[in-house]
Formats: C-alpha cells, structure tokens, sequence
C-alpha cells in the first residue's frame, strides 16, 4: 500500500488477481494445477508489503515455486478476472461495513494515521475507488513493484540447502528487478484523539475500539512497551482489562488490547464486544483501567509473570512450520538478526520494571487516544 | 507414527504420540459431552460449563489455569461441539506436570461458585451476541433448526438466549458431575517426552479419580425428512446468503469418505479441521467454477459436518451484488445434478484425493494441531479416526462418489435457508 502513491485500492486489487491467469495458463488451470499437486498459495496485501504465503511437500516444492515465480513474473489480468474481483472488493467492503468489529477497527485506524496514510485507510481504497480502477493501474503497479527488491522468502520444513538453492534460490533470482524500487514509507501525521460512534441498529451488540499511536519496531520503547501490552490486556485471558471486564463484571466475551509495530510507526488499540445496555459501564471500566496504570502500576510479580510468558512462548508459538517461517520473515524484514531468538530472553530479562510501568503511563492513555463505537448505540453517552 | 495407547482402571483412555526432538507439549482432554446432550431449557448448558472450567476449584484456586499456563508462555483453550468438548494446553515439555494437574483437577474439582456462575451468565449471552451480529450465524442456526426436528442437532452448541438467561448454577452443576469423568474421557498428549514416563506421570494424577455410571446412550434419532423444507430469513445485512443442508450419516458410516470426495469435487477441501487451513479457500471445484468465476457469487463453499450422529452436508454461497438468490440455487442444483448423473472424470477425483491426502499432513504441523485431531478423533471414535478415513478415501473410485450423491444429494431430504439482505445497513 506504501507503493500506491494516491492510487488507493490498486496494492489491494492487484494482489488479488496475480493466482488469476499468467502467460501460460488461465486462473483455473493455476488452481486445478496447485490443487492437483496439493498445494496452496496465497497472496496477500499489507500495509507495507506483498505477501505470500504457501503450503507443500518436499515432492511438490519444486513445482510450486515454479508457478509463485510464473505468477509474479508474469500475470495478464484479464479482464474477466478484473470484472470478477471488484465484484468480489465490493461485496468485502459491503460486508466490512454491516461488521461492527470492522467498522469500529477502520475508523480508528483511520484517526490514528490521518491524511490518507497507508497505516491507517482501507487497502480496499473504497467503493469509489474500485470502481475506478482499470487495467493499466494494475500492469503499471505490478510493473512498478513487483519484483525482487527486497524479496525475502523464508521456508521451514522438510527441506536442505541444496534443495533451496536449486529449487528456490534460483527461480526466485531470475525475477526482474522493481522499476520504482522500494518507497519510503512516511512517518504518521500527528494524531489528535477523536470520538466516533457509528449507528448499526440492526446489530446485536456493540464493538467499541480505543488506541492511539505507538511506536515503530525498531524504537527503543518497543520491548518495554510489547510486555506492558501484553499484561494489560492479553496474558492469561486478556490481562487486567480482561479480569476486569469479562472475569469479574461479565460485561464482554472479548476485551484485549493489540500493538501493532511497523516500519515507521505504530499503534496500540483496544477492542471489546459489549450488549449495548452496557455500554456507558464497559467504557467507565477501561477508563478505570487505563487510570489505574498511574495509580496502581504494574506489580513486580505481574512483570514477571510477564517476562516468563514471553520467554517460555519461544516454545510454543514457534511449533510449527507456519509460525517458524512467519518468525523468520520478521527477523529478516526488521533486521533483528538471525540471532534475535537467542538474545530475546536476554532482551526481556534486562528491561526494567520502572521503563515497563513508564511506557505504558505514556502510551495507554484515555485522553491521548481516540474511540470509536459502532453498534446499536442508542442514546448512550460515551465519554473516555 | 507410534502411537501408545493404555486405558487406566478407572475408564480413562490415554493416548500418547511422543514425537522426538519436540520441546512442546500438547495436552488435550476430550469429554464425550457436547450439545447433543442437552435437552430444550437448558440449550447452551455445555458450553457454559465450559467456561465455568477455567474457574478453579480443588486444587487450583480462581485464575489459577490462566496464571501457570501464561508464566510458562503457554496457550490453552477449549471447544464445545455437539458431540464433545475438548480442552487444551500446549506448553515447554518440561512442565507436563502443571497440564496434568489442571486437567486431572479439571474432571472432577470444578468449584461452580455461584457468584462465578452468575458473572459467566452474561459473558457466555455476550458470545451469543456477538455471533448474532453475523449473518452467516444466524443462517447456521436456521438451517439447523429446519433439517433437525427431534435430534438435539436443532440447536448450536452455544444455546438459545432464553435458555441461557434463566439456567441456573445447579443443573449445570449436576451436568458437569454427570459428564466429567475419566470414564467418559480421553487424555491425549503429544510432544517431546518418554512414553514410560510420561505414563507415570498421568497415572499419579488421574489414577485417584473416581468414574461415574456410564451415560446412557443418546435415544433420540431424526425421523427421515419427507419433503424439502425451507427458510426466509429477512433481515438488514450486506448481501443475500444461501444455504442448502443434505441429510448424510454418521461420520462412522462406509460412506464417509466417498461424501469427502463428493464434497471435495462439489466445493473443495480444507481439512478434518479446519483451523489449520486458515482463510485459504479452494477453487479447484465446480462451485467455486460455476459461481464464482462467473460473478454469480463471491464465496462458496461445502462442509461436510461430520458427527457422531447422521448430520448435514452443507453447501453454501455469498450472493454478488444484484444476483438472485433464485439463481444461484439453480446453479447449485444444477451442479448437484451433474453429480448425481455423472461420474466425476478420473482427474478431478485424483485432485480430490491428493487435497485430501496433503491436508491430512499439513494437518500434522505443530504438537497442537495433532492433539486437536486426535482428539476429535477419539470425540468421534478413536484417536486414528482420521489414519483410517484416509485409508478408505484412497480406496473410492468415480461410481461410489456418484452412487453417495445419488443417495444423499435428495431434494426431498435437503433444507434450504435463504438470507435476504435488506440495503441501508448503516
């Protein structure tokens, strides 16, 4: 989305269409022929890059690389495809829009990085938007941006390094190279906190969404800030905005809270699913919440429980192929280092509570954060 | 892969799966108790029980489970289905005491303090409603409702609202002192351990536990459905959604895997569990041909609810803007049709078979996934429920996949729900 320049929805739209036909065969045949070897392949947009991702055995590895490169290197976008999958970006933004988590989730996206910046619009660009986009926006795109700068391609499995270099490495290679490169990403504008409701009558319950800008990956609060986030609204079910919203009052199934670190910022965010007569409570109760982190900071023994979760999950969260190969990306995309699992406890380990406690005071806060509530909000008066 | 299975005095069946080299450890306890156990009052009772078992009691006080698996970095979790409920745990191998402790504390201390009881009442309404706000759940539920009028498949494992407003703490209490037993448990671990050992080890924890009679069998069967019964649900939403439910057996039935390739010709396939394949959708099949490479529809898709008890295969469709639900119907039946009259060409069953037989790997990705499948294995027979089903997909050849189609693909003994989406939806 960072490449599309004030071309908005084309990032979204193009990804979509490179499994729909290439030079050599037709979307179907590119099904029928994964399919057939049992494999799966997806492409995905994201804020910052072009993802893949794919499922196969060591016997139809090969073949299945052969035909990623085949849909990078040369997609048609035929015009069919085309017609089908606005279609299909239409009816997605039809859906996200009688879906009060999304509603809720996109606006406070939208406030957090205002102007228009790719953190914080639709990567669907919108009605309009996809409406408009034709087929040159999405050669001249795929053109642009779609190669090999940067590529980063990490597998885990049943694989060795003959294997990678041979199968892998060397298709990957002969990819072109980018015509534009690899844009800069713009630091976020300045957020000032806003409030929104968005009236969904028809809906049973209520999502409300609450954050506020954070911090790049690479910034120095990072670390401290990931383990205030995690003991605030995620260890165990949900941390302390979880025992106080859903274990003691009942109030929502889900009540967590999410960082999401990027290249050139960040956000943290909140989200919970509450009946609409419970709104005005649920609000004061994460008001209470985030006032109590000056008030009754984390305790040492919460820090620790902390440390030991995120120490002990390199175990369990890196258990399979899927999640090792995600983990790889990260190291290499952020430049953590391929040695950033084995620092990482050390790096937890070493973080003090005072830094931990001091981040989140600066970060959680009500008055620097915006919310937004969509859902059959009534006459509710809301105020964080 | 080896697999150790011992059955401990008091009924409690252990599977075992040590996989070398694993520093994980999936634990996993399937109960056979899921919504099918429920009778009209107390809908949605299983699942609240659910919820009340990560509460405490005997040895493990309130946020206990939550505070010594979140210190081991761990992640736990539990599912309530029609036919069972399962609980997990995946944690560093070398805390597999702290597992079997909750687990074994799990099956017979639970503490249901009322006050706690009362407090889950409106979490377990407000996951309720937040299913509510989907309208593919409430099409769900309907179609359920319609194809089921006697057997407890009518209703979701999540309960009518009503039910769960008014149950009280003492029949959800006898529910669970009834169902939670080891003799009406599997206990399945799989991850870095000693088979020896780690037996040991289960047996110091659940050896003391005392079984209860065991639970009578399930009485109530669904009569043959004479006629084709249908659903209008007419209600704000984004787009018009059908859903067409055929009566198939149980999942133990001989037919099984020839209704998996049915299934995986009509609609594709994403595994036993459908976790693991994430949001990856299939288009190698005739729906997603006829409907959405053409435009008729944006999604579509076919699951086959493989259950204890003769269940539904379900196919179903997200209209595209403007076209008619009537349509897309048509080009169901159409495709239905083509099933029942023809047999699938020799490369497209060999497609169906080779999804089936990779997923059934991918499946096997991390200590988690395969304690998951295990589990609902043993949920719906035995722990290598799906080695055997595999087995006999392989085995399936082109006129089966048209003789099952032929007999359960029947217009008389489908239902049909039909969301119309009423415009300016906010």
């Amino acid at each position: 989305m960072a490449s599309e320049g004030d071309a908005h929805g084309v990032a979204e739209f193009a990804s979509r269409l490179l499994l729909s036909g290439t030079r050599h065969r037709g979307a179907a045949k590119l099904a029928d022929r994964l399919e057939g070897i049992g494999a799966t392949l997806e492409f995905h947009n994201g804020e910052e890059l072009l993802g893949f991702n794919g499922r196969c055995t060591r016997d139809s590895l090969r073949e299945t690389i052969r035909i990623l490169v085949e849909c990078l290197s040369e997609p048609t976008f035929p015009q069919r495809e085309i017609d089908r999958v606005r279609g299909e970006l239409l009816n997605d933004l039809r859906i996200e829009a009688d879906d009060t988590h999304s509603r809720a989730a996109r606006e406070l996206a939208r406030f957090v990085f205002p102007n228009d910046h790719p953190y914080g619009r639709d990567p669907k660009g919108g009605t309009e938007r996809v409406r408009r986009i034709r087929r040159r926006d999405l050669v001249e795109f795929h053109e642009s941006h779609v190669g090999s700068d940067g590529l980063i391609l990490a597998v885990t499995g049943e694989i060795d390094r003959e294997l990678v270099e041979e199968a892998i490495a060397a298709p990957l290679s002969r990819l072109d190279a980018d015509q534009e490169g690899i844009p800069a990403i713009p630091p976020p504008p300045p957020h000032k906190p806003r409030r929104a409701t968005i009236p969904m009558p028809h809906k049973t319950q209520a999502d409300i969404a609450i954050g506020g800008p954070a911090v790049p990956r690479r910034h120095a609060d990072y670390y401290a800030l990931n383990l205030a986030n995690l003991l605030f609204g995620r260890i165990g079910l949900y941390g302390r905005l979880g025992r106080n919203l859903r274990d003691e009052q009942g109030l929502a199934y889900y009540a967590f809270t999410g960082l999401d670190a990027r290249t050139a910022g960040g956000m943290w965010s909140l989200s919970a699913g509450v009946n609409p007569a419970n709104l005005e409570k649920a609000v004061q109760s994460i008001r209470a919440e985030l006032d109590r982190l000056q008030t009754d900071p984390f305790h040492a023994d919460e820090i620790q429980d902390g440390r030991d979760n995120q120490i002990g999950s390199l175990i369990v969260s890196l258990e399979r192929n899927a999640e090792v190969a995600s983990e790889l990306h990260r190291m290499e995309y952020y430049g953590l280092g391929m040695n950033f699992l084995e620092r990482f406890p050390e790096i937890v380990r070493d973080l003090e509570e005072d830094r931990i406690r001091a981040v989140a005071v600066k970060y959680f806060t009500a008055n620097g954060s915006s919310m937004v509530v969509a859902g059959p909000v009534g006459r509710a008066r809301l105020s964080l | 892969m080896p697999t150790h299975v011992e059955t401990l005095e008091n009924g409690l069946k252990v599977v075992l799966r040590p996989i070398p080299d694993t520093k994980a450890l999936s634990t996993w306890v399937v109960y056979r108790i899921g919504s099918r156990n429920e009778v009209p009052g107390m809908t949605g009772s299983t699942h609240w029980v659910e919820h009340m078992l990560f509460k405490g009691g005997g040895k493990l006080g309130k946020g206990d489970i939550d505070k010594f698996i979140s210190r081991l970095g761990g992640k736990m979790n539990a599912f309530t289905d029609t036919d069972y409920t399962m609980y997990f745990e995946t944690i560093p191998a070398s805390a597999m005491d702290t597992a079997l402790m909750i687990e074994s504390e799990r099956m017979r201390n639970a503490a249901f303090d009322p006050k706690e009881v009362e407090a889950e009442r409106t979490v377990v309404i407000s996951e309720r409603e937040g299913a509510e706000n989907q309208p593919e759940f409430l099409v769900d539920e309907e179609l359920w409702g319609l194809a089921f009028h006697v057997h407890p498949y009518h209703w979701t494992p999540i309960g009518y609202k009503q039910d769960l407003a008014s149950l009280d703490r003492e029949p959800l209490y006898h529910h669970y002192l009834r169902y939670y037993a080891p003799n009406n448990a599997s206990l399945i671990l799989v991850g870095g351990f000693d088979p020896a050992v780690a037996m040991q080890h289960v047996r110091e924890a659940f050896s003391p536990l005392k079984p209860e009679p065991a639970p009578e069998p399930l009485r109530l069967s669904e009569p043959e459905q004479r006629g084709e019964r249908r659903s209008d649900l007419v209600r704000p939403g984004p787009a018009d959604l059908l859903s067409i439910g055929w009566h198939i057996p149980s999942a133990a039935h001989d037919d099984t895997p020839a209704l998996i390739l049915l299934s995986t010709v009509l609609g594709g396939w994403r595994g036993l569990i459908s976790f693991a394949s994430g949001d990856w959708r299939p288009r190698s099949n005739r729906l997603y041909h006829a409907l959405v490479e053409s435009k008729l529809a944006t999604d579509v898709g076919v699951r086959q609810e493989m259950k204890l008890d003769p269940s539904l295969l379900i196919a179903s469709a997200t209209c595209a803007k403007g076209v008619p639900l009537d349509r897309v119907e048509h080009v169901i039946d159409r495709e239905v049709d083509k099933l029942r009259r023809t047999l699938p060409n020799r490369t497209e069953v060999e497609r169906a078979k080779q999804q089936v037989r990779s997923w059934a790997r991918y499946e096997q990705d991390g200590v988690t996934f395969q304690g998951m499948l295990l589990s609902a294995g043993e949920g719906l027979s035995s722990w290598d429920f799906g080695d055997r089903l595999l087995a006999k997909v392989e085995k399936v050849r082109a006129p089966r996949i048209r003789e099952v189609a032929r007999t359960y693909l029947v217009d008389e003994h489908r239902s049909v729900v039909r969301f119309h989406a009423q415009e300016g939806t906010g």
